[in-house]
């Protein structure tokens, strides 16, 4: 039997899948100008506040409203404090905040949605209604809610908990904070990866090698994690890129309504609820984070539009 | 062949349609000995893949087996657990599918994709499993087959993907290798390839194959014995050499009297037989074939004909049909 024809190989040259999308991801423009400000920001969060000769808390009374400058390059704010600082900061704050959110939401909704989608049925329905019940209270009502009916009590039962055990963990009020701030950005989070995951598992369950994978006695476990949620991936990945610019903005758009990240650590949305105060007088203190936070957003915005095409060569060509 | 190894009996599977649940496959039996190769032979939408599926629990929703049994290793396929099944099901029981493009993980390595079924029925250890994936991608003739561990399905030919397919049925030393039409989507030269692959295979390794395939021809070959199904019903089960030598049933007949020959145009390939098989849940009342049957009787329009011998010799050629010994002594 000769086997010379077998050997040779479709039309597809041997590259694999992750490194054609990175081809086709590094030719498209504003994917690249995307990911370069994407990783301007992430260097920012990383070092930043280890590259400015300013702490972001040391006061500057002698210098305060100071507009742009060579000593501070964006100026200072109504506690003479550099607001170059206090950006990258920021930016720290904003990607902590976006990661932890985007990474707990996506957690949450993958979880549900791939085990709705997979196994149908009651359980789909349930979860489905609930998701949809997430979806339909709207955002910021929802965390108002959650911050004044829980902040107290929680702060209460840390009291009482450290007057128990003397712990100071029990002390750290920050961390109440943490709580409630992550923890309702992820609930406000997570629907639509349940529902993008789930459509995508119901799509991928009826594709043969689904059937093949079960004809070979793999668990349904197996099954979901190495077969299912693989395939899903793709459409997830671009979700996730555009979900953590928009977590940036819900973090200041909670900042902003005084139930984000508490001051004095600085978050653009703190940063942008002080400027609007003072906006008429030092357009500056405005400007500047409102500046990086739109450009963060577009970033991710570019950079998710990129990954979508990159990732998905059919729809692209 | 003496000892069977899977016997379904009167196996019935249904649809739920908007009127109601519908029959597609009805009533079939069937039977493979230990190291026997059965050909299942029918035209598309006859059932052979529902038929296959459900022994292994694998029906897509809204089908399900109404009725029947099938004896597989002294136990009943279709009452067993999901545990149970999980078992069988590529450790005893390999399947390779129809489309070699589609049935393979495409974001996974093959050799992890042949690793999967050793680790899981045979509790391998990675390296032990990817070892033995390496070995099997010998076995089904795939050069440099450790290389081609690391590649994805994409990256390889049609018939190399079916080779992996069949590798992976292969993986756990099934008993019974069921390939439903794995070479259709195949180019012929490939095809011819394949069949020898796992002719080859067979003898091998002491298997019993089920090759489902609407190519009477291609199998030839292959089969110790045929069945050939007829809308969801087995019409003639016979011997391979008997099944040619004196195919009784009009279908069969059929069947043969389109399997091109050199130099025959193509079209005579379709035009033996006339119309088209019933649509499920629009069976006819007797023998299914008989609206399209030359030699149709009235009887065969009102009684369903039971798969019996041939002449009622003892013989294991079998046939469902009330003219089929008249149709024998017209040929
Ligand atoms: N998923 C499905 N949903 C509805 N009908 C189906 C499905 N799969 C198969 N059928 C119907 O069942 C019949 C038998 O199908 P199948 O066993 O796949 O045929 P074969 O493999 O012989 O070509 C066909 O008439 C087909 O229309
Ligand atoms: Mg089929």
């Amino acid at each position: 039997m000769s086997s010379a024809p077998l050997l040779a190989v479709a039309d597809d040259p041997p590259v694999s899948l992750w490194r054609d999308a990175w081809g086709r991801l590094i030719r498209n423009r504003l994917a690249v100008a995307g990911l370069v400000m994407v990783l301007v920001l992430a260097f920012a969060a990383a070092f930043g506040p280890m590259l400015t000769p300013y702490d972001f808390l040391s006061q500057n009374l002698d210098a305060r409203n100071a507009g742009p400058s060579l000593v501070h390059l964006f100026g200072t704010d109504d506690l003479g404090r550099d607001v170059f600082s206090r950006v990258l900061y920021g930016t720290r704050t904003a990607f902590v905040v976006a990661i932890v959110v985007t990474a707990l939401a996506v957690t949450i909704g993958v979880t549900l949605g791939a085990t709705a989608g997979f196994f149908g049925g009651l359980f789909d329905r349930i979860i489905m209604w609930f998701t949809d019940m997430t979806m339909s209270v709207p955002n910021l009502l929802l965390v108002v809610v959650i911050n004044a009916s829980l902040k107290a009590p929680l702060s209460q039962w840390m009291e009482t908990q450290y007057l128990a055990t003397l712990n100071p963990f029990f002390r750290e009020t920050i961390w109440i904070d943490f709580l409630l701030v992550f923890g309702s950005m992820a609930l406000i989070a997570w629907p639509p990866y349940a529902r993008l995951v789930r459509a995508q598992v119901l799509s991928i369950r009826s594709r043969p090698y689904i059937t093949a994978a079960r004809a070979l006695g793999l668990t349904n476990r197996i099954i979901l994690t190495r077969y299912v949620v693989p395939n899903a991936i793709g459409p997830l990945i671009v979700s996730v890129s555009a979900g953590l610019g928009t977590a940036m903005v819900l973090e200041s758009a909670f900042s902003f309504l005084g139930v984000g990240v508490n001051p004095p650590t600085p978050s653009w949305g703190n940063m942008i609820s002080d400027g609007l105060r003072v906006w008429q007088h030092y357009p500056h203190l405005l400007a500047v984070p409102a500046i990086v936070l739109g450009l963060a957003t577009v970033a991710f915005s570019f950079l998710g539009d990129g990954l979508n095409d990159a990732l998905n060569p059919r729809g692209s060509k | 062949m003496s000892e069977t190894l899977l016997e379904v009996k009167d196996l019935t599977i249904e649809i739920a349609t908007r009127r109601g649940p519908a029959t597609v496959v009805d009533g079939i039996d069937l039977h493979v000995g230990k190291g026997e190769t059965l050909g299942i032979v029918g035209e598309s939408g006859c059932g052979k893949s529902l038929t296959m599926l459900s022994l292994l629990k694998l029906l897509p929703n809204k089908i399900r087996v109404a009725g029947g049994s099938a004896m597989f290793g002294g136990r009943d396929l279709l009452t067993l657990n999901n545990k149970e099944l999980r078992a069988i099901r590529g450790g005893r029981i390999g399947f390779v599918f129809q489309d070699p493009m589609t049935s393979l993980n495409p974001v996974m390595r093959i050799g992890d994709q042949l690793a999967e079924p050793l680790i899981h029925h045979r509790a391998m250890s990675k390296a032990a499993a990817r070892q033995r994936a390496g070995e099997l991608l010998k076995l089904v003739g795939i050069p440099g087959a450790e290389q081609r561990l690391d590649a994805y399905p994409h990256e390889l030919s049609g018939g190399m993907r079916q080779r992996v397919m069949i590798a992976i049925g292969l993986a756990c030393d099934p008993d019974l290798l069921i390939a439903d039409e794995p070479t259709t989507a195949l180019d012929v030269t490939i095809q011819a390839q394949i069949v020898d692959l796992v002719k080859g295979l067979r003898q091998r390794l002491g298997m019993s194959v089920v090759w489902i395939t609407h190519d009477l021809a291609l199998i030839a070959g292959l089969a110790d014995r045929i069945c050939v199904l007829y809308a969801g019903t087995v019409v003639e089960d016979a011997p391979v050499d008997q099944l040619f030598a004196e195919p009784a049933h009009p279908y069969t007949r059929g069947l043969l009297a389109s399997i091109p020959r050199m130099g025959a145009p193509d079209s005579a390939r379709l035009s033996s037989i006339g119309g088209t098989p019933p649509e499920p849940g629009r069976r006819p009342a007797g023998c299914p074939f008989a609206p399209r049957c030359p030699l149709a009787e009235d009887v065969c329009r009102t009684t369903v004909p039971a798969l019996a011998p041939l002449r009622g010799e003892a013989t294991p050629h079998r046939v469902a049909c009330h003219v089929a010994n008249r149709v024998m002594e017209a040929a």
